[in-house]
């Protein structure tokens, strides 16, 4: 038996899928320790092992791939904890990285402060050297500053340094040069050269590119060291890889080295998910949306793919590399509830976390969250919150709501509780609407997929407000971004610059320069363990009409140079050009800039059951019944097991179903079928089910 | 128009923020693919629709400036061509007495139909990279009148029905110098306006033209509602200020002023400029439309930031520019500079006189623009023309209350819209090299929240052939930023020319420079003023700025009253005790002010 595992590690919990070769598909969950994450992936795997009643190394031995995401970077950069950092950068030039070329975002916001530099100015540290833009060296590399400065930063306990010097994506020999002192003066200190973190023109994107990846490497590396070290030890033998923020997987050496691909390194696999599973259902258009323990990430899926981008920039830093666009607030079970300064109520974006978490977890948490909110509104039941693990105190919730928020506001504790719940929605309602309304998407034409823990108790309030009429809650919703991860593919590119008219392009050279990105592509997927079937290469080509500023992305067919791929490249480029643009002018001369290899390793992946959806489900009979508080009353609802549902049940809102990592909520606008394989689909009464999911689908926006 | 469409609030924000997207969309193609970097780097363009009535719905604007003035513009296009307005018909406009601020921002617009009628206009505005006339890169400080800044476009069509005007294309890029870039801009342009079209018909289909209406209709209310409720705040009264020009001409001439009287009555506000001084025969002239879009410009960056600028928002606002003045310049007189010194000019007084109103609304000043500003000319080492914009020598903005000024940011005219342009790009394209562009140490406005900082840039011309236009700013105490409710005021801003020779040579007015190859531009350009009295200052702070560098020991005394040993970098906290204590219980006066 070979297993493939998904670990996402949270602020929170632990997540971890278990696909064996039969296609079944088991989920555990265990807390999170910031403090040791790699103990908490152990214990998860461990706790896996042990359902399967194996001991922890006869499971690993068995297992070929875990595939890892985790909020480390992400954090890192959030927290501003990252490494300590320092900047080489070329005389003249010390301050590009807080000028962010001049701009702030909301022109006309006068009361927003300038953002903080992720490396203050006393530790950007400028050095003599200058190439032009031909690579023409116009003054040497100083490199007797260099190692003073090298010298002066291991006095001072940096651990990482990048470097970013003008010109350095034409010919990065200064910046290897400067490499080699810092390597000399400081062994083991991290270094980012930033004609390698992102070898290309824009001098701001580049740095600061480089700047995060200096910032986040370190506590990556040191994490996945960890990992590595004690899943070896606990006998695994099969291959580790880690989430990148594009949505694909790399292997821990490249993660190490840079960073700053994995800064979504967790949350960029939920969309993966969600557009898989969409896809399933035949839906093209979804908002998926994760609410875990400390945050809530929302993103847009349309026409079967998540939005990826360019542009991207996490907590104000920008980073010009390719990510999945999620929008992420401080949302989750763990959202610390409190009063504001204008003595309303206020939840998040502070969190919990695992430790000492909520306060009914009864670890010492003193402050209130969300999940003390929902327990206390009946929501959760105390004793089967994470499959019974964990006996919730309801005393502890009462007495932390009571103390912070009821008594200071005057409110009685249901009152207040059931504000938290609503508040915490609202904050919600509002990123969903920043991903669709405010981009010109109406989210009444997109399915609700709902994952992470907390995600199934909210959703239904969420679709309530936003009038959407259908949301999908996967029976894995609690664990989606681990099985994102067994369902990503390992992807990465590899892009050179040979700038030259169209035209008259030299064909050899050209087909030379593609033959040497293939080879470096090769390379790294036969490192990484992919046999040559599962690679798949794909070439494609950066054209603009002469003296453009941007370039648009043709795939050269055939994957070769010829006269004819070369005429077929100028008709699609055209083609392409008035469709992103308006506009064509098949007169004007090309030029290509660069030539570019996506290298994808596919990798086996569980088979998901289709969801079943089907208007004729059964009404099923509760195993009980509790009162609930829903809009300002108690409600007597029924309480649904949701695994032990018949196929094809029908359950009426108002309802709680109860899963082993997850309870849904049913508003009473609301009903749920569930299929066979305890996925649930939640619909408004007045739809019958499979008419929403057929409106969902001819109605792409 | 349907009058009383019931219509929901959710539905109606979708088709508002769809509009808004639509605009964001065109103004993404065109930073795809524009020629220029004007365009491309710079982001020195608007995208806007209109309804057909010719209100403003929806917009994106990266320069502010240039914006508000987009509704004299379509106004103009839609009086000319009355009755003769076609589906494919595309207009273009440049003349600054039809509507426009200045030549170089040359708007495109397109009627869309829907159903055989006419539903909305689309239109983009931006600067281009040349439009013939004296000067270069479309500026002309030495120009004298309109006509010798550039060719003046009255209201025509580039498309007819859909059919290409090859008359109008070719006596156009026969009357500039750089052909090449021109017409890919314009096709960029072009091409954005096609979007929305597209776009704007694919709303109308789904929604239909009825619900669309209501949808607007909405959305102007309560946009109109936001900027009442917001003007409604501010007390009423009649408040004061006036703001002065730097040098127009070469040598000692008189420096004029605008002069704006700010009347907030209930929930409407008049600009009145009546007093300002007459138009100058240099290129400072603002037209009504650029004045009108200054007054946008200073409210709105100060009200609610998220109120959207639109007709509705627009209603409670009145201009009153008297004619032949520098704020409303009569037909024939020149106005290049217009977006940059004279929209400068009146958000610095009505900022002025807001923060009587309101000290809360208070906002130290910007740095002005403009020192270093385009050049252009051949570029032996590519073969190619090239005109670029050196907007690295930007400086602080202003601090107000509670936050500081950001350093280096793009002048009031984009509110920090605008972007930089690229180091490496800039050296690709253009002879010119690099020598020094960073933060220019104390050159922060002191206040409780200091300004911005401002920038050293130094550049080297290297090799071909160049003209640029250079123009004085900030240069004296009396135009640098001025600091706001006891904040400070800062430096003012120098630049010189030193030439391959070793000569250093000073300019004192406007002027067009062509270097010879070894040619060095060294600019010091200025931060923001300050806010609130720099001893209310937190220590912290101060001495954060010490350490950075960013901050003289000097200065640290002098302005903040803070002592930090110039060797160690370490606080006197004695003496600081001392010396805050000291000022205190004098006239405690900032001296600079």
């Amino acid at each position: 038996m070979a297993f493939r595992i998904g670990v996402d590690t949270g602020g929170t919990f632990v997540d971890v899928v278990v696909a064996d070769e039969g296609g079944g598909l088991r989920l555990y969950k265990v807390p999170s320790d910031p403090r040791d994450l790699a103990g908490a992936v152990l214990d998860g795997l461990a706790e896996a092992a042990r359902d399967q009643g194996l001991a922890l190394p006869a499971l690993l031995a068995q297992t070929e791939r875990i595939v890892h995401g985790s909020t480390v970077a992400t954090n890192a950069l959030l927290t501003r904890r990252g490494a300590r950092a320092a900047l080489l950068a070329t005389e003249g030039f010390r301050d590009i990285l807080n000028m962010r070329r001049g701009m702030r975002e909301r022109p006309m916001d006068s009361r927003r402060p300038p953002p903080l530099p992720l490396i203050p100015r006393e530790r950007i540290y400028p050095i003599r050297e200058r190439l032009d833009c031909d690579g023409v060296e116009l003054e040497p590399l100083d490199t007797a500053a260099v190692a003073a400065t090298a010298r002066a930063l291991r006095a001072d306990g940096t651990e990482s340094v990048a470097v970013c010097f003008l010109f350095s994506f034409v010919d990065a020999a200064h910046e290897q040069a400067a490499a080699r002192e810092l390597e000399r003066e400081l062994p083991g200190v991290h270094l980012s050269l930033s004609s390698e973190v992102l070898p290309q023109v824009r001098l701001y994107e580049r740095l600061s590119t480089t700047v995060v990846n200096a910032v986040v490497s370190p506590l990556l590396a040191a994490y996945l060291d960890a990992l590595g070290r004690r899943l070896a030890e606990n006998g695994f033998a099969g291959s580790l890889l880690v989430m990148q923020s594009n949505g694909g997987v790399c292997s821990p050496e490249v993660g190490k080295r840079f960073g700053v691909r994995s800064v979504l390194s967790g949350p960029a696999a939920a969309p993966v998910a969600a557009a898989h599973l969409a896809g399933l259902a035949g839906l093209r258009n979804a908002i998926s949306v994760d609410m875990g323990g400390t945050s809530f990430d929302v993103c847009l899926i349309h026409d079967g793919k998540p939005h990826v981008t360019t542009e991207g920039e996490l907590a104000g830093h920008r980073i010009a590399l390719p990510m999945v666009a999620i929008h992420t607030i401080g949302a989750g079970g763990g959202s610390i509830v409190g009063v504001d300064a204008r003595r309303m109520l206020k939840v998040g974006p502070a969190s919990a976390g695992a430790y000492p978490g909520p306060a009914c977890y009864g670890r010492g948490g003193t402050e209130p969250t969300v999940t003390d909110a929902n327990l206390l509104l009946g929501y959760i039941d105390p004793g089967l919150f994470w499959g019974g693990r964990l006996r919730l105190d309801v005393d502890a919730a009462r007495r932390a709501l009571d103390e912070r928020v009821a008594r200071p506001l005057g409110l009685d504790t249901l009152h207040a509780a059931y504000g938290a719940y609503r508040v915490v929605n609202e904050n919600m309602v509002d990123a969903i609407r920043e991903v669709s309304i405010r981009r010109g998407h109406d989210p009444r034409q997109f399915v609700l997929l709902a994952a992470g823990g907390a995600g199934p108790l909210h959703v239904g309030a969420l679709a309530r407000e936003l009038e959407i009429p259908l949301v999908l809650i996967p029976r894995l919703a609690s664990v989606f971004c681990a099985l994102g991860g067994l369902l990503s593919d390992l992807r990465h590119e590899f892009t050179t610059s040979f700038v030259t008219p169209l035209d008259t392009v030299d064909l050899a050279r050209a087909d030379a320069v593609l033959a040497r990105l293939r080879k470096q592509a090769e390379a790294t997927l036969r490192a990484e363990g992919v046999a040559a079937a599962d690679a798949d290469l794909q070439a494609s080509v950066d054209l603009r009409y002469l003296g453009q500023f941007t370039e648009v992305e043709v795939p050269l067919p055939g994957g070769a140079f010829s006269p004819a791929a070369v005429a077929a490249l100028a008709g699609e480029f055209h083609r392409r050009h008035e469709a992103v643009n308006g506009y064509q002018l098949p007169a004007h001369g090309l030029e290509m800039i660069s030539q570019r290899i996506v290298a994808v390793g596919r990798t086996a992946k569980p088979t998901l059951p289709e969801l079943a959806v089907n208007g004729s489900g059964r009404e099923a009979a509760p195993r009980g019944r509790r009162a609930i508080y829903w809009d300002n009353a108690l409600v007597d609802v029924p309480v649904y097991a949701g695994l032990a549902l018949p196929a094809e049940s029908l359950v009426r809102g108002p309802a709680i179903v109860e899963q082993e990592t997850t309870t849904v909520l049913v508003p009473p606008e609301f009903d749920l079928l569930t299929d066979r394989r305890g996925n649930g689909v939640l619909y408004r009464k007045d739809l019958d089910p499979d008419a929403a999911l057929a409106r969902l689908r001819v109605e792409a926006p | 128009m349907t009058a009383g469409l019931a219509i929901d609030v959710v539905l109606a924000t979708v088709i508002a923020n769809r509009l808004e997207a639509i605009t964001r969309e065109m103004g993404a193609a065109m930073l795809r693919s524009a020629r220029s970097p004007i365009f491309a780097e710079n982001r020195d363009f608007v995208t806007a629709i209109f309804d057909d009535r010719l209100r403003m719905v929806a917009q994106t604007a990266y320069i502010p400036v240039l914006l508000g003035s987009t509704p004299f513009a379509v106004e103009a296009i839609a009086d000319f061509f009355a009755g003769d307005v076609a589906d494919g018909d595309v207009m273009i406009l440049n003349d600054p007495f039809m509507g426009n601020n200045h030549l170089p921002d040359v708007t495109v617009a397109r009627p869309v139909f829907h159903d055989g009628r006419l539903c909305f206009w689309v239109l983009t505005k931006g600067h281009h990279a040349d439009v013939g006339g004296g000067g270069t890169a479309g500026y002309n400080p030495e120009a004298r009148t309109v006509w010798e800044e550039g060719i003046r476009i009255t209201p025509s069509k580039l498309y007819r029905a859909g059919a290409y005007n090859r008359e109008l294309w070719t006596m156009l890029l026969a009357n500039v110098r750089l052909p090449f870039l021109v017409e890919g801009d314009l096709q960029c342009q072009v091409g954005a306006t096609r979007l929305g079209e597209r776009a704007l018909l694919e709303l109308l289909a789904r929604h239909g033209r009825d619900v669309v209406d209501a949808a607007l209709a909405e959305t102007l209310a309560r946009s109109e509602a936001q900027v009442r409720e917001a003007l409604r705040a501010i007390p009423d009264g009649v408040y004061r200020a006036e703001r002065q020009l730097d040098q127009v001409g070469r040598g000692p001439v008189a420096q004029p002023s605008v002069r704006l009287a700010l009347r907030i009555d209930g929930d409407a506000v008049e600009f009145d400029f009546s007093g300002t001084d007459a138009q100058v025969p240099t290129y400072h002239n603002s037209t009504y439309a650029n004045t009108a879009a200054s007054c946008y410009n200073a409210l709105f960056s100060s009200i609610d930031p998220d109120i959207q600028l639109n007709w509705g928002s627009l209603r409670p606002i009145a201009v009153r520019a008297p004619e032949g003045t520098l704020v409303n310049a009569s037909n024939g007189a020149p106005t290049t500079a217009c977006t940059t010194a004279l929209c400068v000019l009146i958000v610095e007084a009505a900022w002025q006189a807001l923060a009587q109103a309101a000290p809360a609304l208070g906002q130290g000043l910007w740095h002005r623009q403009g020192i270093a500003g385009m050049s252009s000319g051949m570029n032996r080492r590519t073969g190619k023309p090239f005109a670029v914009i050196h907007h690295f020598g930007k400086g602080g903005s202003g601090a107000v209350q509670g936050c500081d000024g950001w350093d280096h940011i793009s002048p009031v005219s984009s509110m920090g819209g605008s972007r930089a342009p690229d180091p490496e790009l800039f050296e690709m394209r253009s002879p010119h090299l690099i020598l020094n562009y960073e933060y220019r140490p104390d050159s922060a406005g002191a206040g409780a929240w200091r300004g911005g900082h401002g920038v050293h840039y130094r550049v080297r011309f290297t090799d071909g052939s160049t003209t640029m236009a250079l123009a004085p700013s900030c240069f004296s105490p009396e135009t640098a930023p001025a600091g706001v409710c006891g904040g400070l005021a800062a430096p003012p801003a120098s630049a010189r020319i030193i030439l391959a020779s070793g000569e250093t040579r000073a300019f004192d007015g406007p002027m067009l420079f062509r270097p010879e190859p070894g040619d060095v531009l060294d600019v010091y350009s200025t931060g923001g003023g300050g806010y609130g009295d720099p001893r209310a200052r937190p220590v912290e702070a101060v001495l954060a700025d010490v350490r950075a560098g960013l901050l003289s020991v000097e200065k640290a005394a002098r302005d903040y009253g803070v002592v930090v040993d110039a060797a160690s970098g370490e606080l006197d906290r004695a003496a600081t005790e001392m010396l805050r204590a000291q000022r205190t219980g004098s006239n405690g006066k900032p001296d600079a002010e």
